[in-house]
């Protein structure tokens, strides 16, 4: 009796501390998002105050799951995500186990690794376009003496074909130190004994790799594959510096279309259902998220 | 781990290597360009350690009010959402981590998909509030924003470090008398100073290098480096060098910040899922 009076009272202390956080959060969150669904069932241009705002039903989304552009925009998004996934995931594994072998100055090489990852990702597009700049370009230069010139005849920029993967190079430079820290932490918290079993075993290093290192780091692959899924589908900052979408629609993803369809067609209304499809789509990730990490009761 | 055989050192010292140039190659070419003449930016073949090396860029840069403006704006707006971030997180996470609650899930549901949601779903909305309220031109809305994604984010990660510290401390605090207030404030917090800092430094990342709510939600006087980065850029004759300046200013801080606490960065980017 005593005891749950005292715990009520602390919860009721609790409350004053997790309130104003909370309220924040909710005004902060719910009125921009109620508000873009309310958009998203308007036709409302900016550009055309004349026509004034008016109820449009379901007509923005029906436009938007009846153009074949919106199953292309959500295919770039997804050839842009699981590209820079796919390297991201791959360097990173291979940097966080040489880093793992923990060789002389490792904790130095760690800290100039993770550099890239401090940087604003609008720099990060300015680097890129700079070092692959056709004309006086380092990189393009060595590409050129390295005998790859046909490779970069056209300016990689303005190359539909070569401009998506461009920037999933500018992404993976700046998200690779994310990888290898998550999958480096899941190393290290893999504990000694099995190597031990199985190297008495006789177990090639391979062997260990696959049948020991792999399955004891996979929730680690899976929170920095979620992670990087969830914060990539996003992408805007390295395709509005370096692209600008183009050439054409070519590097035109989700956010970009949102974008773009607000800020230079001024269609609020439609804009709204592109965000609502974008956010739908986050959602879903998100749950998958808590999923993976075991609910909210023990996330941390 | 275990012995190394000279093929694995070999491997690693490859796979180092590697990496090693692929992130300094860019980050050279830029530090090196920022100490270029702009005649020298388009040499053929390019330079890397150009033949003469001058500060005009840097002084360009600082000579520059609109350059000068945009840096005060980036330090106040990190500044202002960073303290918001601070003060309604801390005491939040604090709660979750010491008290029983009902709802735990949903609260912790909340927070992440706050943090998760991509920012063009909310820039919209902000952008037009912010117009009708007539406060387009102020620190204000992009604050805000930004405060959108550090407060879930410093609640989460915060959540995680006060978890660390046990409950007895607390209560033999408690019993010597002090308040629960008095407890937080002299036992609890000294402990969790390293995790603090650390998620201050990440909440002020966050808001540095954020592009997208700056872009939309700032103005003439307003706007902060990322913005400015990004004018000059879409400028069809970009001045490399004072750019490259421009850049190296940008990043220098949060590189230095981000690696004091790169310990604790895993964590907190992980949302706690791993420690």
């Amino acid at each position: 009796m005593v005891g749950d009076q005292m715990k009520s009272r602390r919860r009721s202390r609790g409350y004053w501390y997790i309130l104003p956080s909370m309220v924040f959060i909710v005004i902060i969150f719910m009125i921009p998002l109620t508000y873009t669904i309310v958009m998203s069932f308007l036709r409302w241009n900016l550009l055309r105050p004349d026509l004034g705002i008016r109820a449009a039903g379901f007509s923005n989304y029906v436009r938007l799951f009846t153009d074949p552009f919106t199953l292309d925009t959500v295919g770039r998004t997804f050839y842009f995500v699981l590209g820079a996934v796919l390297i991201e995931l791959i360097a990173g594994l291979c940097i966080a186990l040489a880093l793992d072998t923990e060789f002389k100055g490792w904790k130095i090489v760690q800290s100039v690794l993770l550099v890239p990852f401090m940087i604003a990702p609008v720099v990060v597009g300015y680097v890129w376009r700079f070092v692959l700049n056709s004309d006086y370009g380092p990189i393009i230069h060595i590409l050129r003496q390295l005998g790859l010139g046909g490779l970069v005849e056209k300016p990689l920029l303005s190359n539909p074909s070569a401009a998506m993967p461009v920037l999933i190079v500018a992404d993976a430079w700046e998200y690779i130190p994310f990888v290898t820290l998550v999958l480096l932490a899941g190393l290290k918290s893999i504990p000694y004994e099995p190597y031990e079993a199985a190297f008495v075993d006789g177990a090639s290093s391979l062997q260990r790799f696959h049948y020991i290192t792999l399955p004891l780091l996979r929730p680690s692959i899976l929170v920095a594959v979620v992670i990087r899924t969830l914060t990539s589908l996003r992408v805007f900052d390295i395709v509005f510096i370096m692209t600008g979408g183009g050439p054409g629609t070519a590097t035109e993803t989700l956010a970009f279309y949102g974008y773009r369809t607000a800020f230079q067609a001024y269609n609020v209304g439609f804009s709204s259902a592109i965000n609502m499809l974008t956010f739908a789509i986050a959602v879903f990730f998100t749950i998958l998220y808590m999923k993976i990490i075991g609910g909210g009761k023990n996330y941390a | 781990m275990l012995r190394k055989k000279p093929f694995t050192r070999i491997v690693v010292f490859v796979v180092i290597a590697m990496a090693l140039i692929w992130t300094l190659v860019p980050l050279a070419w830029i530090l090196l360009s920022s100490f270029k003449f702009e005649a020298d930016q388009f040499s053929m073949p390019p330079k890397w350690v150009p033949a003469r090396i001058t500060f005009q860029n840097y002084a360009k840069f600082f000579g520059n009010s609109e350059f000068v403006r945009s840096l005060i704006n980036s330090v106040m707006i990190t500044f202002f959402s960073t303290v918001i971030a601070l003060l309604l997180g801390v005491p939040a996470a604090y709660a979750l981590a010491r008290f029983d609650w009902k709802h735990a899930n949903t609260i912790a549901f909340v927070v992440l998909l706050a943090r998760m949601t991509p920012p063009i779903v909310m820039v919209l909305p902000f952008f037009m509030i912010a117009r009708y309220l007539g406060i387009s031109n102020t620190y204000l809305p992009i604050v805000l924003a930004l405060s959108f994604f550090s407060v879930p984010f410093a609640i989460w990660m915060m959540r995680g470090f006060f978890q660390e510290i046990p409950n007895s401390l607390e209560e033999a605090a408690m019993i010597d008398g002090c308040t629960r207030f008095q407890s937080l404030r002299r036992v609890v917090l000294p402990l969790v100073m390293p995790g603090l800092s650390a998620t201050s430094i990440l909440c002020a990342l966050i808001a540095w290098n954020e592009f997208l709510f700056a872009l939309v939600l700032t103005g003439r006087d307003t706007r902060p480096l990322p913005v400015l980065v990004n004018m000059f850029v879409s400028e069809r004759n970009i001045e490399w060098g004072v750019m490259s300046a421009a850049a190296i200013i940008t990043v220098l801080p949060m590189i230095v910040f981000g690696l004091l606490v790169q310990n604790d960065l895993v964590r907190g980017l992980t949302m706690g899922s791993s420690k």
